[in-house]
């Protein structure tokens, strides 16, 4: 019996397989979302890796942005549970969990096996999510791969005081107009990011150990700033796009032993 | 006509009436009573029906806010930039006058800007004291009420007879009782009476006549309590508090994501009807006395904080898992009570959901809200 989960987010789209052991038998990042044909690729790589056919899927469970839309889940579950049950899973002692993605910041507390007891998310503001990234980036001039590696060489931090996405934009420009090396300025954005996010965090407070998901997780210059900021060590999960997804293919095989 | 039958056409009747409010309050112009607008909080209602006129609730609405920009900085209430975007348009140019209480600083200059926006419009200002239960708080409103009647006589064209306002009193302390019954009922029906209707059923009163509501709302209650009790348990119980339950469609969601609501602690419903007004003096002071025994709301000064107690009181009374703050966006009032309510209730550990609401908010960002919160009490 397999279960699969598929996490269908603004980005990115990802989908979990497991096995009848509950061992991952196929995983599958695609890096378009809700909207796109993201989600039916990460499904068919997914299933592909597995090796098996979608008719041998026992259940699904969505989550995500877009679980709501996506057709063929027997039920969908909220990204925030997802991600408490897919990080429990992997690393047990986790008790907060930040959860960057593409269009939202969440911060979770959480307890074993899954349990949330509390969150929060950003409010109608896309600064310190994973556009805001993509937006730097495209002023930079760089990928977003690109970003961690050139802030490593910077010398100092060029603070990014705006908050909107927009304005911060135009202060970027404004900083490398005036000669701001390039690394400087992106450690700045990524303080800024860190900055957001840690807010965030002090709002449910933050109980170690603390484990960085989403795939600003893979940003190195974003984690370190967020250290700097909550004077915390932060943990990367592993495979940390895909712990939603993991959690939802946990579900749908808890759902399985149930039925 | 079955009881059951019976009971989906009041639901009927009051939702489409809650859902298209113009249309309902345009039906009731026909009957030849003059429409009085009436901003939120306390405003006394009772002077406006008994001068023959009929009060109107103005609670705001979805409009895109492009004229009311001119009188109101971005980050103002958006109740009542809305309503004023609305009068600018023309929406309530069918109306007598517009009443607005002074509870709030964004009332206070809604008041004014409106003054500005629309001068044909009679404008019926109302100053509560917030020095409210001292025998002096109680005399100066008195003094108000006295102005707002002279006032809406002038705009009536009548007087009010002896005994009409103790007549209309009784006819909203009626209407009330009724709410408040319904209320108490209700969570008793959870698949027949979901989130999304009972705050129909209590939006519409502000739309019809209070007298024609509260026999509905009664003739309902009665049919309720004939029928078994629904089946229990298919939904997580919740209390929801704060200004009120808007968009359209966000109690749906409440529904799609299995959250019953069995209590409320809103402004545009319970705390709109948990105080009667008091027996005994002449009408205009039992009115201004009302006032002064209003307990637990945001827009009376609560010294003692007995918010606190009653919201908590409220959860574990009705039974619920945890309370949703739907928290009107830039509403001070709300704002300032929050840290407190929320302090006890985390002592407690009674989960608390914050969901930030404004008329054109994203549905999709608050179904992952409620849903985690669902999945998580």
């Amino acid at each position: 019996m397999y279960a699969l989960g598929v996490d269908i987010g603004s980005a990115s789209s990802k989908a979990v397989v497991l096995n009848g052991g509950g061992e991952v038998a196929g995983q599958a990042v695609i890096p378009v979302g809700t909207g796109t044909t993201g989600p039916e690729r990460a499904l068919r790589e997914a299933l592909e890796q597995a090796g098996i056919r979608r008719e041998e899927v026992s259940r699904t469970v969505a989550t995500g942005y877009g679980r709501v839309t996506f057709v063929g889940a027997d039920r969908q579950v909220s990204e925030i549970t997802c991600h408490a049950r897919g990080v429990l899973h992997l690393v047990p002692e986790a008790r907060t969990i930040i959860d960057i993605g593409g269009q939202d910041v969440k911060v979770i507390q959480a307890e074993p096996p899954g349990l949330v007891r509390n969150f929060v998310m950003n409010d109608k503001c896309a600064a310190g999510t994973g556009r805001f990234l993509e937006v730097m980036a495209r002023v930079l001039g760089l990928e977003v791969e690109q970003l961690a590696g050139v802030a490593e060489t910077s010398a100092r931090t060029v603070s990014i005081s705006s908050i909107c996405t927009v304005f911060a934009e135009s202060e970027v420009i404004s900083h490398l107009s005036r000669g701001e090396p390039m690394p400087d300025v992106l450690a700045g954005i990524h303080q800024s990011v860190a900055k957001r996010v840690a807010g965030l965090v002090s709002r449910l407070g933050a109980r170690p150990p603390l484990v960085l998901t989403g795939g600003v997780a893979k940003n190195g210059g974003v984690v370190r700033a967020l250290e700097k900021e909550l004077r915390l060590e932060i943990r990367i999960a592993p495979s940390c796009q895909l712990t939603g997804a993991l959690g939802a293919a946990l579900i749908a095989r808890e759902d399985l032993s149930r039925i | 006509m079955t009881e059951r039958m019976r009971i989906e056409a009041i639901l009927r009747e009051l939702f489409e009436v809650a859902a298209r409010p113009g249309v309902s309050v345009a039906k009731r112009a026909k009957r030849g009573k003059p429409l009085v607008g009436v901003l939120p909080y306390y405003a006394p209602e009772e002077i406006v029906h008994a001068t023959g006129m009929l009060p109107v609730g103005v609670w705001g609405g979805t409009a895109d806010i492009s004229k009311a920009n001119h009188y109101f900085p971005p980050f103002a209430c958006p109740l009542v930039k809305s309503a004023l975007e609305l009068a600018i348009r023309g929406v309530y140019d069918g109306l007598a006058a517009m009443m607005v209480p002074c509870l709030c600083e964004s009332l206070t200059f809604f008041g004014q800007n409106f003054r500005a926006a629309r001068p044909d419009i009679p404008f019926v200002p109302v100053v509560h004291p917030q020095n409210r239960r001292s025998p002096e708080g109680v005399a100066y409103l008195r003094a108000e009420y006295q102005k707002v009647q002279a006032r809406l006589e002038a705009i009536a064209g009548r007087k009010i007879a002896p005994g009409d306002l103790d007549s209309a009193i009784g006819i909203f302390n009626d209407h009330r009782r009724a709410l408040r019954a319904f209320l108490e009922e209700a969570p008793r029906h959870p698949s027949l009476v979901l989130p999304g209707v009972r705050h129909a059923v209590v939006k519409s009163s502000y739309f019809m006549d209070r007298a024609e509501h509260a026999a509905l709302v009664g003739e309902l209650t009665r049919h309720l309590k004939g029928i078994p009790e629904g089946e229990s348990g298919r939904g997580k119980k919740v209390v929801v508090t704060g200004i009120m339950a808007e968009p359209e469609g966000l109690m749906g969601l409440f529904e799609d994501v299995g959250l019953d609501v069995v209590a409320d602690d809103l402004a545009q419903e319970s705390r709109a009807f948990r105080t009667d007004v008091p027996d005994g003096g002449d009408p205009l002071e039992r009115l201004a006395r009302r006032w002064s025994l209003v307990e637990g709301c945001s827009l009376a000064f609560d010294p003692g904080k007995e918010r606190n107690r009653i919201l908590l009181e409220l959860v574990r009374r009705s039974g619920a898992r945890g309370l949703v703050v739907l928290m009107m966006q830039f509403c001070d009032p709300e704002e300032m009570d929050y840290p407190l309510y929320r302090k006890d209730f985390d002592a407690a550990g009674i989960p608390v959901l914050h969901l930030e609401t404004e008329p054109r908010m994203s549905l999709e960002q608050a179904r992952t809200r409620l849903q985690s919160f669902a999945e998580m009490i």
